[in-house]
């Protein structure tokens, strides 16, 4: 912890990393060590996947990026400062695999909630949200009721709400994991027009679907398990927009086979 | 990319009136039908009671039973009808100590449920005590509260209140304690204050076990009531049901004891279907315990 000091906050200069991972390890109190010795410099603006089976290691970096749990070694600074700092800026916001919105709540309003909490004005909110819920074509549905919707109409919500807040990083961990294919890839390709709108910000995606991976990113970085390690950083230098031929083209081909190779690993 | 998005809007536009369809056309197809299930459901209840009834009335005609043991259906209505405006008063004085009980066991239930889910050490330390008040059978402290309180509505009502206080108080504090833990993850992630995820999230999360919570003590307040009545109640005219079977039991008005009987348990009845379309109406949108159409 005390390294912080070390490093000078993100300037104006220079290559910007938005979160740096230094010897970053956690071994949890049973003795399982999770995560171990993990170098990583993330870009701002980067689609960054990281991909491994489970118990990798991955959900548990997301964690410590969160501040949910603190390493045990090495360092990690997010957004320039430690993980709790930057998780009281309001840059960072999160989607899951679960959907995790409010029942209770209309649309609009489980999409104005992260403003809400941090006390923005109402109208603001309500501009804020008819922008978002705009981008995932879901701007006739602000009234409906979250169980009126299909599981991925659920998931559009959520990325809508994560967006809101106009942030500069984007935690997603398994978003698309419990959708069917089809609505997968439909999800896929919007998530990558709504990055590419915004290109500042940040997007940390975990997966444990090689596909998807390489499709999404600009960087994979590939986990093995026991104990988790970084075993391969692929760079995807293919341009966007990437559409759905992507997926057929030999280069898709050799870097899925690529990732797959380090995970043998 | 727009034609992305708007082939997608597409698609939902498709789910969303495919779902709606399918809930009209049950509504349309459904009156006659809805009218035949409703027939056959209340149907054989109903012939069930008139062979009840009428078996009684005709027993204890033949075997020639003396009213003041058991009174034939016609004289329990007979004497309902004779001392309706007696009867009515009861009913009155009743329900209006049954639900100001229910209301302060509501009011204080949650209100205590809500400090101690915000607090595991208040929790940890307050909670054993209130199982163990629990256990204390409400009779065997009635007499004191009679005490303290004065015979009376005040006995009556804090009775009423006692007997519902402990459903309402556990109901809450388990659903306060049962949120999904993925979603307090989530406020925490927001940086939700205690408050903000208390009224946000905990409490509107807890509704259903609040509501369960209400669907006990309402039926509850109504037994807390008469027993109450019983061991504090007022004499004169403005006695409650409780009272007055006493006073009937004491002069063998047998008739009259069972039209207070009925009288309470349709009270009792009522009391629990309002409560029961009050939680319907209030849980409707969202949750599937009350979802008449897919439930």
């Amino acid at each position: 912890m005390e390294s912080l000091q070390t490093y000078a906050p993100l300037g104006d200069s220079g290559a910007q990393h938005l979160v740096r991972m230094e010897g970053l390890s956690k071994v949890y109190p049973n003795g399982t060590v999770a995560v171990q010795d993990v170098n990583l410099a993330i870009r701002e603006g980067e689609f960054l996947s990281f991909v491994g089976p489970s118990g990798c290691g991955k959900s548990t970096i997301f964690k410590m990026i969160t501040g949910l749990t603190g390493p045990t070694g090495g360092m990690l600074e997010v957004l320039g400062t430690s993980p709790k700092q930057a998780l009281k800026r309001s840059d960072t916001a999160f989607v899951f695999q679960d959907h995790t919105l409010l029942p209770w709540n209309t649309v609009i309003d489980n999409v104005t909630l992260p403003l809400a909490l941090r006390g923005v004005a109402r109208k603001e909110q309500r501009t804020e949200a008819e922008r978002v819920l705009e981008l995932v074509g879901l701007k006739d549905y602000a009234k409906a009721m979250p169980r009126q919707l299909s599981g991925g109409m659920k998931m559009r919500v959520s990325i809508a709400r994560a967006l809101v807040s106009r942030p500069k990083l984007l935690l997603m961990d398994e978003p698309f994991g419990a959708l069917d294919e089809i609505t997968r890839q439909t999800l896929q390709l919007e998530l990558l027009n709504i990055w590419r709108q915004d290109r500042k910000m940040t997007v940390l995606f975990v997966t444990h679907n090689v596909f998807e991976a390489v499709f999404l990113s600009t960087r994979v970085v590939v986990m093995t398990p026991r104990p988790g390690k970084v075993a391969a950083v692929v760079e995807v230098p293919v341009p966007y927009p990437r559409d759905e031929n992507f997926r057929t083209t030999p280069e898709f081909g050799q870097l899925v086979r690529a990732v797959s190779e380090g995970l043998k690993h | 990319m727009s034609e992305n998005i708007a082939s997608q809007n597409l698609n939902v536009d498709m789910d969303v009136q495919a779902r709606s369809s399918d809930s009209r056309g049950g509504a349309r197809g459904g009156v006659s039908l809805r009218l035949r299930t409703y027939g056959k459901q209340l149907l054989p209840p109903a012939l069930a009671f008139a062979v009840f009834v009428g078996g009684w009335e005709l027993f204890c005609r033949l075997a020639g039973i003396k009213p003041y043991l058991l009174p034939k259906p016609s004289d329990i209505v007979h004497a309902a009808a004779e001392n309706a405006p007696n009867l009515w008063v009861s009913v009155y004085t009743t329900i209006s100590e049954a639900v100001l009980g229910f209301l302060i066991s509501i009011v204080l239930g949650v209100g205590f449920a809500v400090l101690l889910a915000s607090s595991k050490l208040i929790e940890r330390s307050v909670y054993p005590y209130a199982i163990i008040m629990q256990t204390i059978p409400i009779v065997a402290i009635a007499p004191l509260i009679v005490i303290w309180f004065g015979a009376g509505m005040n006995a009556i009502v804090i009775i009423a209140f006692l007997i519902g206080f402990f459903p309402m108080l556990s109901n809450t504090l388990v659903g306060l304690n049962s949120t999904d833990h993925n979603m307090k993850n989530l406020f925490h992630l927001y940086n939700a204050s205690r408050m903000q995820t208390m009224f946000r999230l905990r409490i509107p999360a807890a509704l259903p076990y609040i509501v369960a919570g209400l669907k006990i003590s309402c039926t509850l307040a109504v037994i807390g009531a008469i027993v109450g009545e019983y061991i504090a109640g007022i004499g004169g005219g403005n006695g409650g049901l409780g009272y007055a079977i006493t006073v009937s039991a004491s002069r063998l008005q047998t008739a009259y004891l069972f039209a207070c009987g009925l009288s309470a348990s349709l009270l009792g009845i009522a009391f629990f279907l309002l409560v029961n379309a009050f939680s319907k109406w209030m849980l409707s949108s969202w949750h599937e315990s009350e979802m008449g159409s897919e439930g």
